[in-house]
């Protein structure tokens, strides 16, 4: 199997568009963070890596949006962000040694969905190259745009087998003024009900996440529990503070620093469990006009004929 | 004969094809841009849609879906083709209160919606300002907006599913995409298609818990300038308010004079109004920086509504602010721009500027927390030398915002009226790329034809079909 790299979007496109010709399949990578075992790509096809289209092309922090290239990391994102005390709250299961771009294509959900949208609620607009070597936009960096049909959508959690993405501007969020985590013991008389039903309510928390058996055990917690993630301002999480305690007594303050063992552990099952499928006539026609001759990421989605 | 086969499904009442009757079917709310459709067909079942949709393709013939009229980008007229009207399918099939979603027809009125969850605590977030009389169905067609999506999203956040009727009578279950399923996320690209994609037989909507507290702030300003940097001042600070909206001092003044007068002081040169929601606790905080800030960007007074009647009359003089500016001259023209909130300043002086320099009456009401502009301008169409300032002035606006990075459109789509600034925003390639998104759904352009995109951008794909693998 052939690894191509690839530094910028003119020679990708004309990588593609070759590739298109002879009818060559192509392995989308860029960080090579998800497991392969669990999604793989048909054998024989030529690996792309992508990680090298990287870079943060505009972020202004008074309009809280930022477009970066797809080989970005989560973590640089994190840390330019972070500065300027806002995020990119994507924070997927997984690890922030990922890609931006990845986690865009795959639409991967993380604990702060909930609260802070999915990749397709917070994605602006992108930039790909379909499967006949064509660079496309769509969408924009303003924060509200509805000119065109939606490529955006289209292209956010097609998992690389429309186009591969090469740059997404996204909407970001301020870091909340405090934002803390608790440790809530799943230990039965109807706290699953009561957390639920915080969830559901006025102090619901920015993230909520259940913990059991062997799980629980990876993430460090001593026994099966719910992490509790609360953020606001002061006199929001004061309140959320009580409610909490008031659906379980045996809440108690944790190490924030959990979150990022907790993603890394839920992220196998989250990818085992998720099945994909080009298996309508309507898939198959996006399809087909997207990558007509099926050479991107061919056989990561089930596809019938 | 097209007329006596859809008769037959929908009833002599229902089909429309007189002059006179077509009439109030030539335009939306787009004024001066005016089609006559050749039929209007208004369908009261679903079966009875997908009967007509039938029979249409049989005959060949195009169609234009078409909601309430209430659009603003020429989207829903239909020149020489056939009105789809779906208003009469009204019902509200569903609404689980426990899951807060509701099923609604499409020609379910916003409003109403809202009014049908108001005793479970509940109400549909997006709220466009024509939301008593547009439909939930035009509101998918559009990814409407409105002043309280800076907080709760826009129409494409709220929708869960719909069931679609293709042109060529393809009925597809479309749905947001779920934790637990990967797939194309063509609920996503349906959503704003403008009625390009085909028909929603139905929609499932999530409805969203009303706030525990609501607090309405009008803040005043003696420059446009001062406005515009507290706006952004506010959101650079991490508060997000439900809503932030602007109006300045030809817009105060009208909606003044109108019968919607909120009480906005006449002098001044912008009010901003603020609304933060949510739970009761930390909400004073918000108020206090809205407050500081407005203050430190100039405000010279900032006023919280004292109660329920108070919010109501400082939101209806900008909710009808369109229908008060309206009073003030024959026709009125509406854009719908969306700029970065940090170039609001700059771009609101050049847009003052453009106004004077051309001679028309340039005013302003708009989502200032998300940077979208409605620069519109009362005149009178019969006038030609008038309406030739006024259309030079918008296209020289709406130049200005592509140029600073923004959008041709935030919420009403670009139906006909923006199509001509569709190749400054994108280049062929991505235009073509659009097509063929629509191709997907309608390869035989049947639904609204010649809307969004010029047809010169879109390459004939018939080379590359043939190769399917």
């Amino acid at each position: 199997m052939t690894t191509t790299s690839i530094t910028n979007v003119r020679d990708l496109a004309d990588t593609v568009r070759a590739a298109f010709e002879d009818g060559t399949p192509l392995r989308i990578t860029t960080c090579g963070t998800w497991p392969e075992s669990l999604r793989s790509v048909r054998s024989g096809a030529t690996t792309l890596d992508c990680s090298a289209i990287t870079g943060i092309v505009e972020y202004i922090p008074g309009d809280l949006t930022l477009t970066a290239r797809a080989g970005t990391t989560l973590a640089e994102l994190e840390e330019a962000t972070a500065r300027h005390g806002q995020w990119c709250p994507l924070s997927p299961w997984g690890t922030d040694a990922g890609s931006f771009g990845a986690t865009m294509a795959t639409a991967t959900r993380g604990p702060l969905t909930t609260a802070l949208g999915a990749p397709r609620d917070l994605a602006l607009g992108i930039e790909c190259v379909d499967g006949t070597g064509a660079v496309i936009r769509g969408g924009g960096r303003v924060v509200k745009n509805v000119a065109g049909f939606d490529l955006t959508r289209l292209m956010v959690g097609s998992w690389g087998t429309l186009a591969i993405l090469t740059e997404i501007s996204v909407r970001l969020r301020a870091r909340p003024a405090v934002d803390e985590t608790w440790s809530v013991p799943l230990d039965g008389d109807g706290v699953t009900e009561r957390l639920h039903v915080l969830r559901q309510g006025v102090y619901a928390p920015l993230a909520c996440e259940m913990f059991h058996g062997a799980a629980a055990r990876a993430v460090g917690l001593s026994a099966d529990a719910a992490l509790v993630r609360l953020g606001g301002n002061a006199g929001f999480v004061a309140a959320a503070r009580s409610a909490l305690r008031t659906a379980s007594t045996n809440a108690a303050p944790h190490d924030p620093a959990v979150w990022t063992r907790a993603r890394e552990v839920h992220a196998a099952p989250v990818l085992q469990t998720l099945a994909g499928a080009i298996d309508r006539p309507l898939d198959r026609r996006v399809k087909a006009q997207f990558d007509p001759r099926h050479i991107l990421n061919p056989g990561l989605f089930a596809e019938s004929a | 004969m097209l007329q006596r086969e859809l008769e037959a499904i929908v009833g002599e009442r229902n089909v429309l094809w007189r002059a006179s009757e077509l009439l109030v079917y030539e335009n939306d709310a787009l004024p001066g841009y005016r089609r006559r459709p050749r039929l209007a067909v208004f369908p009261g079942t679903r079966d009875e849609v997908i009967a007509v949709v039938a029979a249409l393709w049989r005959a060949g013939m195009p169609f234009v879906p078409r909601g309430a009229g209430t659009g603003l980008s020429g989207g829903a007229v239909a020149d020489d083709i056939v009105v789809l009207g779906l208003q009469r399918l009204k019902q509200v099939l569903a609404l689980n209160a426990g899951a807060r979603t509701a099923t609604v027809e499409p020609g379910v009125v916003n409003a109403t919606l809202t009014k049908a969850a108001t005793p479970f605590g509940l109400h549909y977030a997006p709220d466009p300002s024509s939301q008593t009389a547009c439909t939930i169905g035009g509101n998918v067609a559009e990814n409407a907006g409105g002043p309280h999506c800076l907080k709760y999203g826009v129409t494409l956040n709220h929708v869960l599913a719909a069931t679609v009727l293709l042109p060529n009578g393809e009925i597809i279950a479309l749905e947001a995409p779920r934790a637990d399923r990967a797939g194309y996320d063509l609920m996503g690209a349906f959503v704003g298609s403008e009625g390009c994609f085909g028909v929603a037989l139905d929609v499932t909507v999530r409805l969203t818990p009303n706030p525990e507290q609501v607090v309405t702030l009008l803040s005043v300003f003696s420059s446009l300038d001062d406005a515009a940097r507290a706006v952004s001042a506010v959101i650079a600070e991490g508060v997000l308010p439900s809503a932030f909206e602007m109006m300045d001092n030809p817009t105060i003044r009208a909606v003044e004079a109108s019968i919607y007068a909120a009480g906005y002081p006449l002098d001044a040169a912008a009010v901003l109004l603020t609304e933060l929601d949510g739970a009761a606790a930390g909400i004073a905080e918000d108020v206090q920086i809205v407050e500081r800030l407005s203050r430190a960007c100039g405000a010279t007074d900032v006023r919280t509504a004292t109660d329920a009647a108070d919010r109501a009359r400082l939101w209806q003089g900008r909710k009808k602010a369109f229908g008060a500016l309206g009073r003030i001259a024959p026709d009125l023209v509406v854009q719908d721009a969306v700029v970065p909130r940090t170039r609001l300043a700059p771009i609101l002086a050049k847009i003052a500027e453009i106004g004077q320099r051309l001679n028309v009456r340039l005013c302003n009401v708009f989502h200032a927390g998300d940077g979208n502009l409605h620069p519109c301008i009362p005149y009178d169409a019969s006038d030609a030398d008038e309406s030739a300032r006024v259309h030079a002035a918008m296209k020289e606006v709406m130049e200005l915002c592509i140029a600073e990075g923004g959008s041709i459109t935030g919420e009403h789509g670009v139906g006909s009226d923006k199509m001509a600034y569709m190749d400054r925003l994108f280049a062929t390639e991505s235009l073509d790329a659009m097509c063929r998104l629509r191709d997907a759904f309608d390869a035989e352009r049947r639904a609204n034809p010649g809307k969004v995109i010029p047809s010169r951008h879109c390459r004939e794909w018939m080379s590359v079909r043939g190769v399917e693998a």
